[in-house]
């Protein structure tokens, strides 16, 4: 008889860093850090979706909640060998300090990371399909990665430190309170070191920003865990210094890096309509929908003279020949979803803004009357039906005051082609002007 | 020393009192610090925040160290429980409004409440699906992310999904935190606090 000796199986040495990522609190978080993004998001769609440079500033603002977060995160990872009682065990352990407190801290730190970015990639792909021009923006995403997982890694160095079981969310509502407290400083130039300050949608970083904001976050918390575990302390005076270094270069740069988004200055119009519409480039692609919405005005403004040269939709004034597009961004009130929501009162506002009478203090009656007979003829306001039932179930001077105002809507529709584009260009020649005397009469 | 005394110890509850107190003392000094004399909406920080932290360290009191022990008892454990999670809750019912007392319409003592109960709520539950020491994870994340994303949302929706940042007279608020609180304390009550084991 002979025996069939088998070699025993090869014994597979798993890196610890595998079981720690893959099992444990770091997937918890990194879910954690998912689902409150996604709370975010989900929450604000309307004001986002559809605008490129909108997902990505909805995107940076989450850090004021996502950094609390991630801190308190790693407080609570970085307890775990105290609660398991593990700690006098590690102590007899080949590897240094610094690789057991990396081995449990950087799966964290990669897990709260990857939930981000998760959640950027689920914004990024939910503004796709309603962006109507544009690109995204990515430039402050490495920088608000790393800061979440800097966060993460801070909070598990005070998480080995502090030993109290409300550690974590102490820590989480302190954060949040601090940030927040920081972006209301609105002078100091100091606001520039927190990571979640605000940045305008139309605003975009010089290239160097990003570097010396990863250099900032990075290397104060590097410093912090090699003061923490490492064997020469003194070696995290290093990222101390590129992190001062970073920091300094952040505070005394103050506003400089940021500049004004160069599509924001250009626009697209559409040439063919009297007068003609120009739409922001950063949404080119809803020149249609504007066009469609203001087609009434135009048509009917078609042969009239004196009216501006074009609707324009850059920051800024505008200048003498032309008049403001009626604003369209912040996204969330006229535009939803790359769609106008309400195009009878978009037109409406289109020609409350052709008239510009908005900053007259008080307007003669008659002023009053042309004008209502001329947003009645080319884009009555949505309300104006109800307006009018409120003045006929009024006193008796309301009441006069709603015939007359029938009475010159009246006229005005009963004129001829000719007449009324004379009486409109007359019109449209006292536009931005409250003084009664050069309205003509109706 | 006897049985509720014992209980007390055992639940960590004089550092939970003393942490409920000092959560009211910090809302209390912020307040005074706060300038909402034109703007009430200044104050939805601190109603949002001290319940909060309130519920947090409610929270951290569910937590129990001897659990496979406590299994063992003759007795029912949820009345203590019970007991526990509200008279806490009661407690911190009472102190936190302290901190808006006066003219502040919309934000005042029954926004306070109403938050505490929904925060409160929301971490009993999740000491009974998480566990006591990680039960401030939840509500500590979705009450900070509605409070992002709810500003300037309209519709009727919001006065229930962003009900930490609604006015103390919504009843649609009221609705949602009474909903979770009494969701919360029933799970927590049958259930109690998810076993946590040395690995946790």
């Amino acid at each position: 008889m002979t025996l069939v000796e088998t070699p025993p199986a090869p014994v597979r040495h798993a890196h610890p860093l595998r079981a720690e990522t893959v099992r444990g609190f770091a997937p918890l978080a990194g879910a954690a850090v998912l689902l409150t993004t996604a709370v975010v998001l989900g929450g604000s769609a309307d004001r986002w979706q559809g605008g490129w440079a909108e997902t990505r500033t909805e995107l940076h603002d989450a850090l004021l909640v996502l950094l609390p977060l991630a801190a308190a995160a790693g407080c609570r990872q970085g307890g775990r060998e105290r609660r398991r009682r593990t700690e006098e065990l590690w102590g007899t352990a080949v590897r240094g300090p610094l690789a057991r407190f990396l081995v449990s801290a950087l799966p964290l730190a990669l897990w709260v990371a990857a939930g981000y970015l998760l959640a950027v990639a689920g914004a990024l792909l939910a503004t796709w399909p309603y962006a109507r021009g544009d690109r995204p923006y990515l430039a402050l995403l490495p920088a608000d990665t790393v800061a979440l997982a800097a966060a993460a890694v801070a909070g598990q160095v005070v998480g080995r430190l502090v030993t109290w079981r409300l550690a974590p969310p102490l820590l989480a509502t302190a954060g949040f309170v601090a940030l927040g407290v920081s972006l209301s400083a609105r002078e100091s130039a100091g606001r520039f070191l927190n990571p979640a300050f605000p940045v305008a949608v139309g605003e975009v970083p010089a290239g160097w920003q990003p570097v010396a904001a990863i250099g900032w976050t990075a290397g104060l918390v590097a410093a912090a865990v090699l003061a923490h575990a490492a064997r020469r302390r003194y070696a995290a005076l290093l990222p101390l210094a590129a992190a001062v270094a970073a920091g300094a270069v952040l505070v005394t740069a103050g506003d400089g890096p940021w500049r004004t988004n160069p599509a924001e200055g250009r626009q697209v119009c559409d040439t063919s309509t009297t007068p003609q519409i120009c739409v922001n480039a950063r949404y080119g692609e809803l020149l249609p929908q504007v066009t469609a919405a203001l087609s009434r005005v135009t048509d009917r403004l078609d042969g009239v003279r004196n009216l501006p040269v074009r609707f324009e939709d850059r920051t800024g004034e505008p200048r003498a020949d032309e008049v403001q597009l009626p604003m369209l961004t912040p996204i969330g009130w006229s535009m939803v979803r790359g769609r106008l929501t309400d195009p009878e009162q978009y037109a409406w506002e289109a020609v409350a803004a052709l008239q510009r009478r908005a900053d007259c203090d008080a307007l003669d009656p008659r002023v009053g009357l042309a004008d209502d007979a001329v947003e009645n003829y080319l884009a009555p306001s949505p309300a104006r039906e109800q307006f009018d039932a409120l003045d006929a179930r009024g006193d008796q001077e309301e009441r006069d005051d709603l015939e007359r105002r029938r009475a010159a809507r009246a006229r005005l529709l009963a004129m001829g082609e000719e007449e009324r584009r004379e009486w409109l260009s007359a019109y449209f020649a006292t536009t931005g002007s409250c003084d009664s005397t050069e309205v003509p009469a109706l | 020393m006897n049985g509720v005394l014992l209980y007390a110890r055992s639940r960590a509850l004089p550092v939970t009192l003393a942490a409920l107190a000092g959560t009211t003392a910090f809302a209390v000094w912020a307040a005074d610090r706060m300038d909402t004399y034109l703007d009430p909406h200044r104050k939805l920080p601190l109603v949002a925040l001290a319940p909060l932290l309130a519920a947090a360290v409610i929270g951290g009191s569910l937590h129990t160290a001897s659990d496979e022990l406590d299994r063992t008892a003759v007795r029912p454990w949820w009345p203590r429980r019970q007991a526990q999670l509200l008279g806490l809750t009661a407690l911190a019912a009472a102190l936190l409004p302290l901190a808006v007392l006066g003219d502040t319409p919309g934000f005042g003592p029954p926004a306070m409440i109403r938050n505490l109960l929904g925060c409160t709520g929301i971490t009993a539950a999740a000491a009974a699906v998480l566990g006591a020491r990680l039960s401030w994870l939840p509500a500590f994340g979705y009450v900070t992310a509605v409070y992002l994303a709810s500003g300037g949302v309209r519709g009727r929706a919001v006065t229930v999904w962003a009900w930490p940042m609604q006015p103390g007279h919504e009843a649609g608020a009221w609705a949602a935190a009474g909903g979770a609180f009494l969701l919360g304390t029933v799970l927590y009550v049958v259930r109690g606090a998810r076993p946590e084991g040395p690995r946790g």
